[in-house]
């Protein structure tokens, strides 16, 4: 029965994918809609296409978007109209009992990080196994692998509520891309953090991104799409706007009125 | 699937131990309740007891009238000895039933010790098999009191159907008590589990985010639901087990000399029951309380 509902295919970045699902974009959004006020839509016809294995700055002022668009990938809200095809399947179309394995192939960052603070640091990156269903000493070797990457090793015993920010958010990190999941968003991962954290965090995106792993990093940050020349994509009106790289950080830019400094 | 148990398991044991007051409260507060049930049941257990061995006292008493001579007495004795299902038929004389009366009440040095031999009346004491069925006894008793010289046959008969009705009647109060218990449990179980689960919301909201079903992220709370149930019951006949054999132990001998049986525990299967009803009670009070899920 699980078989049934599950979302498939359930790919992992970098393997088990056929030459046909590597040419397909990783997702695409067409025509989607979405509002919460009657009048004024947050999305309004949005169109955009990811290709696997991008990183990919979504940007634009508070309020455009960013978070409901994260949202409406991972499916905490529903589309108006139009769909999101991620990984050739409409998200939007998604009965609500696949919705579970639509998310083990996605890994989320939020900005207040969203720990357990009664939990160690292991627990916390171990539950996205336990899920689904990963033999404890299998789940043991990876969750110290993701510890490790994510500049942790060793602290697995620690209550996550006792590490400071940025350590959270690594465990954040962490739980994100133990289950290496094909798509990782971040929505504002770095809001809570000092400008120093916050490019260490970007970096371990910057890591993960190049083990294959497609990016979705949400931010109204400037200086961090400054650090790194990847594609940047403005929210604006409700539509997504494909920025040359550079531009959206330029003194002259035309979306610079858009973007809270 | 068994990893799956596995989890379920491991993290209902985490939130029962994290919030362990929580769930003691509620497994005191269910104990409290299934001690009634139980007392209630104990006390059902132990008429239904006497019922039984009233109902199979296997006795009569034949009484004769005044005028009855020796003659007929004998010649009813003999005939009595000769009826299917009569174990042994012994004479006491009016005397006799004095003196036995008077062995009793002479030391507690009641008025009742100076009664006259007269108020006792002579009889046949007939010993029938256990297992003799109320018709059987019925007719055997019909054709007795059809014989001039008897005065009256007395088989317990009657205060067999009193105690069938004070049985019935604490049967009909179990039940009331048992509704009574049973919502209290649903109440409380469901009321400690939402609050588990809104102490538990970012808990919920981290499962749901990385892809737990709900059927995951329900499992501990059911666990958690059933445990409380099942240990309060547990709790309440721990309880009631140490009342019983602590009264028991002061009133044994009275008890059992007064109605003829010694007091009984609730039986295993009766206590079984209660701790797997306690359990399915606590699953379902944590069930309805799991309805509105945390929605991610």
């Amino acid at each position: 029965m699980d078989e049934e509902r599950a979302f498939k295919p359930m790919l992992r970045s970098g393997t088990r994918f056929t030459r046909d699902a590597a040419q397909r974009p990783v997702l695409m959004f067409e025509d989607v809609f979405k509002s919460y006020r009657a009048g004024s839509p947050v999305l309004r016809g949005m169109n955009l296409i990811i290709e696997r294995g991008e990183f990919v700055f979504i940007t634009g002022p508070s309020g455009s978007g960013k978070s409901t668009l994260l949202r409406l990938l991972y499916r905490s809200e529903r589309v108006d109209d139009g769909r999101i095809l991620f990984m050739g399947r409409d998200v939007a179309r998604l009965r609500d009992d696949s919705v579970p394995f639509l998310r083990r192939n996605i890994g989320v960052v939020f900005q207040d990080f969203k720990l357990v603070s009664s939990w160690t640091v292991f627990e916390n990156v171990a539950i996205t196994l336990e899920v689904i269903g990963v033999a404890p000493r299998l789940i043991k070797t990876r969750v110290g692998e993701a510890l490790e990457r994510v500049g942790l090793t060793g602290r697995g015993g620690d209550l996550a509520g006792v590490l400071s920010g940025g350590e959270q958010q690594r465990v954040a990190v962490a739980r994100a891309i133990v289950g290496e999941p094909a798509l990782v968003l971040a929505d504002e991962p770095t809001g809570n953090l000092d400008p120093q954290l916050a490019i260490d965090v970007l970096g371990l995106f910057e890591e993960i991104h190049e083990q294959g792993t497609t990016v979705l990093f949400a931010t109204h940050d400037r200086t961090l799409l400054d650090q790194r020349p990847r594609r940047v994509i403005v929210l604006d009106e409700g539509k997504a706007i494909d920025v040359p790289t550079g531009v959206a950080t330029a003194e002259d830019s035309p979306y610079d009125n858009e973007l809270p400094l | 699937m068994i990893e799956a148990s596995f989890s379920t398991t491991r993290r209902a044991r985490r939130g029962m131990l994290r919030e362990w007051r929580l769930h003691a409260l509620s497994v005191f507060s269910l104990a409290v309740a299934f001690v009634c049930l139980g007392a209630a049941l104990l006390v059902v257990t132990n008429l239904r007891s006497i019922e039984e061995r009233w109902a199979h006292a296997g006795r009569a008493s034949v009484y004769f009238k005044d005028g009855a001579t020796q003659e007929d007495i004998d010649d009813l004795k003999k005939a009595l000895e000769k009826v299917p299902g009569v174990l042994s038929v012994r004479y006491v004389s009016s005397g006799q039933a004095r003196g036995d009366f008077g062995k009793a009440e002479v030391t507690q040095k009641t008025e009742l010790a100076s009664l006259p031999v007269e108020a006792f009346p002579s009889s046949l004491e007939v010993e029938v098999r256990p297992d003799m069925s109320d018709a059987e006894l019925d007719a055997t008793v019909g054709k007795l009191r059809q014989i001039p010289a008897v005065d009256d046959v007395e088989t317990y008969q009657v205060w067999t159907q009193r105690l069938s009705k004070l049985v019935r009647g604490g049967v009909t109060a179990a039940v009331l008590l048992a509704i009574v218990v049973f919502t209290s449990v649903l109440a409380v179980v469901g009321s400690t589990i939402r609050l588990a689960l809104q102490r538990r919301k970012t808990e919920v909201e981290v499962l749901k985010l990385v892809g737990a079903t709900d059927r995951f992220v329900k499992g501990p709370f059911l666990l958690e639901g059933s445990a409380q149930g099942a240990m309060g019951a547990a709790g309440a006949i721990v309880l009631l087990a140490v009342l019983f054999f602590v009264v028991r132990g002061r009133l044994d001998g009275e008890l059992a000399l007064l109605v003829g049986v010694e007091p009984s525990f609730l039986p295993w299967h009766v206590a079984l029951g209660m701790v797997l009803t306690g359990g399915l009670l606590g699953m379902t009070a944590a069930s309805l309380g799991l309805r509105k899920l945390v929605t991610v």
